[in-house]
């Protein structure tokens, strides 16, 4: 601590780059990294996945995965050198000078150790000040990050708790010891909009309370125009973009900063289209035989003299570089349009409920008296045909819930349900049967939905099995590659197994089976979270494409409400079990009357970087921990 | 406290279960032993007996009567305590028991502390030359412990023990000349309580071979789940996010990773800790040993059924009992269990 106020840089990293050097081959990890970081500010780390941006955490800190090195350039912190420095002595500096907030808060914790245990573990490593025991320091630092009942907490066991409270003790516990660099990776990306919101507000807080220096690492540009005060846009490991937030925000050099904006849906102002690029990038195995820029292969302004050399770095304006050698071209990238026909017109009403609900009652037992929660309640609504409806809401808000019933995967236990004039609400095997046809649903997470022993061929055409269309294998095949080359996949797939395929490319086949048997309706929940914005962009446009050639109505489920705006023409919003609001989406995101919606469109960052993001903190009668 | 509320409510809710077990487990004794094709009343009878006297004997001993009112009268005899005569030694079963039970439960306790000695000690070691060229080799061991059985490990241990070196004893539980008190049957137990020194030592001497031989016969299947359990528990966050705070790789290894590590470990002692009622048969007979197995085997080799059947009851209640015990601790240490 006696060496704060010294001036400079607290990190610093010139020429910094990192190799895989184990196994049978050598690659560049990371290439050539630039950068300073000053007491107090904010670095911001963009990227898609595989870009690189973990791995500057895991430089700084020196775990490495087996076999990566640092091979050339160098990184200090405070003025020595973090890799040359002796093991003890950066351990030391981890977790008092250094600390780290993780992506995963719930798995973050130890799950047989209690807060307290853990909290304290802690305090007494980094040491508390004389006549202070860690019972009290602990509540001061909870009470710091706005965790109340902090006294009650220490008792308590992660899975106890929500992922926004375990993310705020990772967050006292990281403030704990007043560091001087905070490297955030991911922290909010697997939490709520307006948990987000409230986490990214705290670090900013805290960070501005210590005049902590912070790397903070997201895959979302806007996000990170928020909070930094720097950005740094890597891009296959080498940094394609880096300059002073605002500015790189609203006028991006680099064709890849501007395709990321302009692949994200906006959340105000007029819809437009979404920019996708094409195929994906470059995996780190392929870098060491590519001459030229990384990104040329996917850059809308590639010329020859881009595929011959490396880019060098070049000055945009002050502190603002880019490796491009046509910057000036880059503004002209724009969106495509709108695709014509986007409004359709509503169709006959294909799916209907009526005072749906569905209530779970705890198990009986001879020990406690069985209670009722209704996880649906009372929900009304209708889906027309070619019609696609968003819900949005937090999580245990009912929005899978109700998907479950729409499906038929569970029964409600009041109300109504009608699929093209007949009541389902029964769900009796006739019921189910019907169903079948006219619904397919799209699951989540394509690595657990895909039956990783099957081929992509049998995974598509699973729906057969079922109701026998397609009899003989030449005929299912046939099915197969026509439903792969719809979802924009090449037909030899259909022999690969859903390990050889890439996250967004799952996803895709995720879909096809979906669609196998020309479903009237789909029902798709949370299906592009956790990809990248430009995997997402491309399955956007890709539903967008089938409904015009198919038809199909959707029930789209998800908590990111600029793609709800950009895909959904109604939207129901929902929270605890009950659809608050709804109505077209348009007007529902431009005049949202009430304060539960409010409150989650104002926890999204806004377009606009010159316009103040100020989420709702705390909304009366809309606790959300 | 929560926790105690928890494990009362387990115990109940176990021992309550247990009964209707108990019960099953006593009727498919009760008839499978009365299918096999022994007379009862025959085998009491000196081989000169007549028929009459046979079957005198036979409606003496109720055995005339329909099989479910055999079967009342056989609970409500067990009920008060009285598992019948052992036709061979002609003796209570129960004291019978009461006689051996204690020397396998101490054999088997004494037998399970060596084998986790064992197992966490060599857990941690495979854990520890993990991704070294060391794995090979101690891959090849563990392997080669894990396919080595019980009486192998006997005779192993007594031909170089007990018979080439000659310094641990290798018969019974007790060298001839010893004095024997007896308050509750466990002999290291009671010999420590009268102040019996010197037999309390020639006790543990006799239990320090077979002890050894089930011990290390078990330890390769806990050492190699306590690697695999860590390897696990390395994988996660929190082993990660507790070095990115600085700590020693020892406490990461002790605070967080064995305290994970040890659950999955933990269910499989319990697991064999119920097998080593029935395991120490073989161990027993090699050396001797009043034991439990040696009753059973005599048992069966005489169709001595109240024995059969008493000891196939003590089996059961021990595997519950033992079950339980396990259930308990995994309360303790898994707190997830302790929701609500």
């Amino acid at each position: 601590m006696a060496n704060r106020h010294l001036s400079g840089p607290i990190l610093s990293a010139r020429n910094l780059s990192v190799e895989s050097l184990g196994g049978k081959e050598r690659f560049p990890v990371l290439t050539d990294l630039n950068f300073s970081l000053e007491p107090g500010k904010i670095l911001g780390l963009v990227g898609e996945s595989g870009a690189g941006k973990s791995m500057i955490g895991r430089t700084i800190s020196q775990f490495l995965p087996h076999g990566f090195a640092v091979t050339k350039g160098t990184l200090e912190f405070g003025g020595e050198d973090l890799v040359g420095m002796a093991a003890e002595r950066r351990r030391n500096l981890l977790g008092r000078e250094i600390a780290f907030i993780p992506q995963e808060p719930l798995s973050g914790l130890n799950p047989v150790l209690s807060v307290g245990q853990q909290m304290k573990e802690h305090l007494l490593r980094i040491g508390l000040a004389p006549g202070e025991n860690w019972k009290q320091r602990a509540l001061k630092e909870f009470e710091a990050v706005h965790l109340p009942h902090g006294a009650a907490l220490l008792d308590r066991y992660p899975h106890q708790l929500s992922g926004g409270m375990c993310q705020r003790i990772l967050i006292a516990m990281a403030f704990a010891s007043r560091p001087r660099l905070l490297i955030a990776d991911e922290p909010t990306t697997a939490l709520d909009v307006t948990i987000q919101a409230r986490i990214v507000k705290l670090i900013a807080e805290m960070q501005k309370r210590d005049g902590t220096a912070v790397i903070f690492i997201t895959h979302d540009l806007r996000l990170a125009s928020q909070i930094s005060d720097e950005i740094m846009v890597l891009y296959a490991g080498r940094p394609a973009e880096r300059g002073p937030a605002k500015q790189l925000f609203s006028a991006p050099a680099h064709p890849y900063t501007r395709c990321l904006q302009l692949a994200n849906p906006t959340i105000t102002g007029p819809r437009r289209g979404l920019y996708i690029l094409p195929e994906r990038m470059p995996g780190l195995r392929v870098l060491k035989d590519l001459k030229g820029c990384r990104f040329a292969s996917r850059c809308p302004n590639a010329v020859e003299a881009c595929t011959l050399t490396e880019p060098p770095l070049v000055d945009i304006g002050p502190n603002h570089i880019a490796a491009c050698i046509r910057t000036e071209k880059t503004p002209e990238i724009v969106p495509p349009p709108l695709a014509p026909g986007r409004e359709v017109t509503t169709g006959t009403t294909q799916l209907r409920g009526e005072k749906l609900t569905k209530a779970y009652t705890t198990a009986w037992s001879p020990f406690a008296s069985r209670t009722s929660f209704k996880a649906v309640n009372s929900v009304d609504f209708t889906l027309g045909e070619g019609e696609f409806v968003g819900i949005v809401g937090e999580s245990g808000s009912g929005k899978s819930s109700l998907a479950r019933l729409v499906v038929g995967l569970d029964t409600p236990t009041d109300g109504k349900l009608t699929l093209a004039g007949r009541d389902v609400t029964a769900n009796g095997n006739a019921d189910r049967a019907y169903r079948r046809d006219y619904i397919q649903m799209v699951f989540q997470d394509p690595q657990s939905a895909l039956n990783p022993r099957r081929r992509i061929g049998s995974i598509v055409t699973q729906a057969n099995e079922a109701t026998g269309a397609y009899n003989s294998q030449q005929e299912r095949m046939n099915r197969a590659s026509e439903l792969l080359k719809e979802i924009g996949l090449p037909p030899d797939a259909a022999m690969r197994f859903p390990s050889q395929l890439s996250g967004g490319q799952k996803q895709r086949v995720n879909i096809a089976r979906a669609l196998c048997t020309l479903p009237k309706i789909l029902v798709a929940d949370e299906i592009v979270s956790g990809l990248d914005v430009s995997v997402q962009a491309q399955l956007l446009d890709l539903l967008l494409k089938l409904r015009d050639e198919h038809g199909f109505s959707m029930l789209f489920i998800s908590h990111d409400l600029s793609v709800v705006r950009y895909l959904c023409d109604r939207v129901m919003v929902m929270y605890r079990g009950e659809v608050v609001e709804s109505g077209r989406t348009e007007a529902v995101f431009s005049e949202p009357q009430h304060p539960y919606t409010r409150s989650l469109l104002a926890a999204v960052p806004p377009d606009d970087v010159e316009k103040e993001w100020s989420p709702v903190l705390a909304e009366a009668g809309y606790q959300v921990e | 406290m929560r926790m105690f509320a928890t494990i009362a409510k387990l115990l109940v809710k176990r021992v309550l279960t247990a009964i209707p077990i108990l019960l099953v487990v006593s009727a498919l004794l009760f008839c499978i032993l009365r299918i096999l094709p022994v007379d009862p009343a025959a085998m009491s009878l000196p081989p000169n007996a007549t028929l009459e006297e046979i079957e005198t004997m036979r409606s003496e001993m109720g055995l005339d009567r329909p099989l479910y009112e055999q079967y009342g009268i056989w609970l409500n005899q067990l009920l008060h305590g009285n598992i019948g005569r052992s036709i061979h030694f002609r003796q209570d079963v129960t004291s019978l028991i009461g006689n051996t039970l204690p020397a396998t439960i101490e054999l088997a306790v004494i037998a399970m502390m060596v084998a986790t000695v064992f197992g966490l000690a060599g857990g941690l070691f495979l854990f520890y030359v993990r991704g070294t060229r060391l794995e090979a080799v101690t891959d090849f061991f563990s392997i080669l412990l894990l396919s080595l059985p019980e009486f192998l490990w006997s005779l192993f241990l007594l031909l170089i023990f007990g018979v080439f070196f000659e310094v641990l004893p290798f018969t019974g539980r007790l060298s001839p000349g010893f004095e024997r008190p007896v308050v509750t049957g466990f002999l290291l137990l009671d010999s420590l309580i009268t102040g019996n020194i010197a037999t309390f030592f020639n006790a543990l001497q006799h239990m320090i071979l077979p002890c050894l031989a089930l011990g290390i016969a078990l330890s390769p299947s806990l050492m190699r789940v306590l690697r695999s359990s860590l390897l696990d528990a390395y994988q996660d966050d929190y082993i990660h996010q507790a070095r990115l705070r600085g700590l020693s790789e020892k406490r990461i290894l002790v605070r967080h990773g064995l305290k994970n590590a040890i659950l999955p470990t933990l269910s499989l002692m319990g697991v064999q800790f119920g097998f080593l009622f029935g395991g120490t048969l073989l161990v027993e007979i090699i050396y001797s040993y009043p034991g439990m197995g040696n009753l059973m085997v005599d048992a069966i080799r005489n169709a001595d059924l109240p024995i059969i059947q008493g000891a196939g009851l003590t089996y059961c209640i021990a595997v519950l009992v033992i079950s339980i015990i396990v259930d308990s601790l995994y309360l303790i240490l898994n707190p997830k269990l302790r929701v609500r």
